[in-house]
């Protein structure tokens, strides 16, 4: 089989098709379309609205392309919030909610291998969070008019939103496939999303405030550092990365440096916030980190899949020397 | 078809399975019978490739459950005591999701799917939502589920469980055409009656232990040893009763005879031909209206052979 076969094989999932239908017919779909949208929406219109009084704010920029800014991020911001309480309830009752309405074993029995199943269940869950940012695009691209944000910064805002839909629904599904009812796999997804973006940023807080008050800069390396007051837990908090994103400053744009440093982790730019360790953006890192935490979780939840099928028998002499045990 | 041997399965210190063996040949209807709790669903689960026996091997069309799970997938249809279904797709809809998922060619889906509701005379609610199908008609869905890939063997455990009765019967007469149509079928149920009708070769569990297993006529008449015939009299006199008594008494192969107000019970050994016994008695010139094989208690059958494990 070639790789495209496999990977139209991997496409062509029934999985994806049946809770496509299904969730596009239940009134669930357009209610939180609808919503999500007017959410959206009324904060980059309140921004707008805002800024446009507040036009003492221009810092030498055009007044426009300051308001502009202020609302994309607003809205950015926002989304990435809606983003971060819908993935984990998405995702939380994909395989635990098959076990309860005992669906999974007949699953289990047809020809879809465990990684069929939960990724078919992924791109189920995601898609359909896909599908939201997808409609908010018009909204962006209304406030993208004003200026203040560039096209870089769009896009990696939204690739900041989708890598966190991604980890956090993979870790909803990871929880879905440990636990046996879905009421736990969502608590267990919403702590672990708690977790990735308000505890990260506790901890960044409070560890950055304990640093600040110890460091008597004796030496000039600490005085950069001094200057530097951000810590390590940062970088995985997807909040932060957006910051970072949004700023004016050069620290958080796409180039072609940047990807070296993915793959080759090169030197510092400058503008660049790390003090030792890989030097990469911060929006790089948080991307990086989130794939990362998306491939363990699912990898973890395929086992957990396939350990509900019967898998190779031990050998006779050994189980039957346990038995008699 | 289907062979089992030597399956032990233990959860904890509970012994789940204790040897259980037996063989069901192909084009045969076996019924598994036995108590809550005696293993039924145990065994049928590891033959579905869901759990795996501590020890023992068990071959699903020549195919070992253990070495080769996925070679069995592909020759069993499994159908357990309790499914549910999804909601908000249609009757159609759903054969088509699980004849995709058992890898069914894309543009063969529609009209397998199609002919299965027919199958299971579903047709006129292939549109229906799967959700709002009665008890007996999502069984009979079910059923049909099991059967989208055209699977040799159907493992249904409990298929009858909790229809009422004109489900059951469709259920049954379902499970006839399936054997018709060449299908191997394994059914647990511990309602026995539905089962002595259904099935041609019978396995008894209990306990996690076979009381034993084999052919339906032969378990029945080793066990309640032999037949039993049920005779009545145009005339049931007394006096004819202790003739007809007498006469079928004389015959070698009669074990035993009971007398009742309205008829006679004979138990006759394996060797007995009843057209002889039959012609016997017109020939001593009694008059008989009816002639017939008392069916096997199947019941019966089950408390003794499980009493047997017990003790």
């Amino acid at each position: 089989m070639s790789i495209w076969t496999r990977v139209a094989a991997g496409l062509d999932n029934p999985i994806v098709v049946k809770e496509a239908v299904s969730r596009m017919r239940s009134w669930r779909a357009p209610v939180v379309a609808t919503v999500y949208l007017s959410l959206i929406g009324l904060i980059g219109f309140a921004f707008l609205n805002l800024g446009t009084a507040a036009n003492s704010y221009s810092a030498g920029r055009p007044v426009a392309a300051v308001v502009g800014a202020q609302a994309f991020a607003a809205m950015a911001f926002f989304q990435l919030v809606l983003v971060c309480l819908f993935s984990p309830a998405l995702a939380a009752g994909a395989i635990s909610g098959e076990r309860e309405r005992q669906t999974l074993d007949v699953l289990l029995v047809s020809r879809v291998s465990a990684f069929g199943i939960v990724w078919g269940k992924l791109i189920a869950s995601i898609g359909y969070v896909l599908l939201l940012i997808l409609t908010a695009l018009p909204l962006f691209s209304v406030v993208f008019l004003f200026g203040g944000i560039d096209f870089q910064q769009f896009l990696l805002s939204q690739v900041i939103t989708i890598a966190t839909a991604l980890s956090l629904a993979s870790i909803a599904l990871f929880c879905s496939a440990l636990f046996q009812r879905s009421l736990p796999a969502t608590v267990a997804s919403y702590a672990a999303s708690f977790l990735l973006t308000i505890g990260t940023a506790v901890i960044s807080f409070l560890v950055g405030a304990s640093q600040a008050v110890n460091r008597v800069p004796t030496s000039k390396l600490q005085a950069v550092q001094a200057a530097q007051p951000v810590v390590a837990e940062w970088f995985f908090n997807p909040f932060y990365a957006l910051v970072t994103v949004l700023q004016p400053s050069p620290a958080g744009r796409l180039t072609a440096r940047g990807f070296s440093q993915l793959l080759f982790f090169g030197q510092p730019e400058s503008g660049v916030v790390a003090v030792g360790g890989p030097q990469l953006d911060p929006w790089l890192i948080t991307v990086l980190f989130e794939a990362l935490l998306a491939i363990a979780a699912l990898v973890g939840a395929v086992l957990l899949v396939r350990g509900r099928r019967a898998m190779r028998p031990r050998r006779t002499s050994e189980a039957a020397a346990e038995v008699s045990e | 078809m289907i062979s089992v041997e030597n399956l032990h399965k233990n959860f904890g210190s509970q012994v789940a399975l204790d040897s259980v063996s037996f063989t069901v040949p192909k084009g045969e209807i076996f019924g598994f019978v036995g108590p809550n709790g005696a293993g039924k669903t145990t065994t049928i689960r590891i033959l579905a490739t869901l759990s795996q026996a501590d020890t023992g091997e068990a071959t699903v069309a020549g195919i070992p459950v253990g070495a080769d799970p996925a070679g069995v997938r592909n020759v069993i249809g499994y159908m357990p005591d309790f499914f549910g279904v999804y909601d908000r797709l249609t009757s159609i809809e759903y054969l088509e999701f699980y004849a995709a998922c058992h890898g069914v060619p894309r543009r063969r889906r529609a009209a397998v799917a199609g002919e299965l509701l027919e199958l299971v005379d579903l047709g006129d609610r292939r549109e229906a939502q799967v959700d709002t199908l009665s008890r007996g008609m999502k069984q009979r869905l079910g059923l049909a589920r099991a059967l989208v890939h055209d699977p040799a063997v159907l493992l249904l455990d409990e298929p009858a469980s909790g229809l009422d009765p004109r489900a059951r019967v469709e259920m049954k007469e379902l499970i006839r055409e399936l054997r018709r149509m060449g299908k191997t079928i394994l059914i647990s149920s511990h309602i026995l009656p539905e089962l002595e009708e259904l099935c041609t070769w019978v396995g008894f569990i209990d306990g996690g232990r076979m009381a034993a297993a084999g052919p339906m006529a032969e378990i029945r008449d080793g066990v309640l040893g032999g037949r039993r015939l049920r005779i009545e009299l145009a005339e049931m006199s007394e006096g004819e009763l202790a003739r007809a008594e007498e006469v079928l008494q004389s015959h070698p192969g009669v074990v035993a005879v009971s007398r009742f107000p309205d008829h006679i019970e004979v138990a006759v050994g394996e060797q007995v031909v009843d057209d002889d016994l039959l012609a016997l008695l017109v020939e001593r010139r009694l008059r008989v209206r009816s002639f017939a094989l008392i069916p096997g208690d199947l019941s019966e059958v089950f408390m003794r052979l499980t009493r047997d494990v017990r003790s």
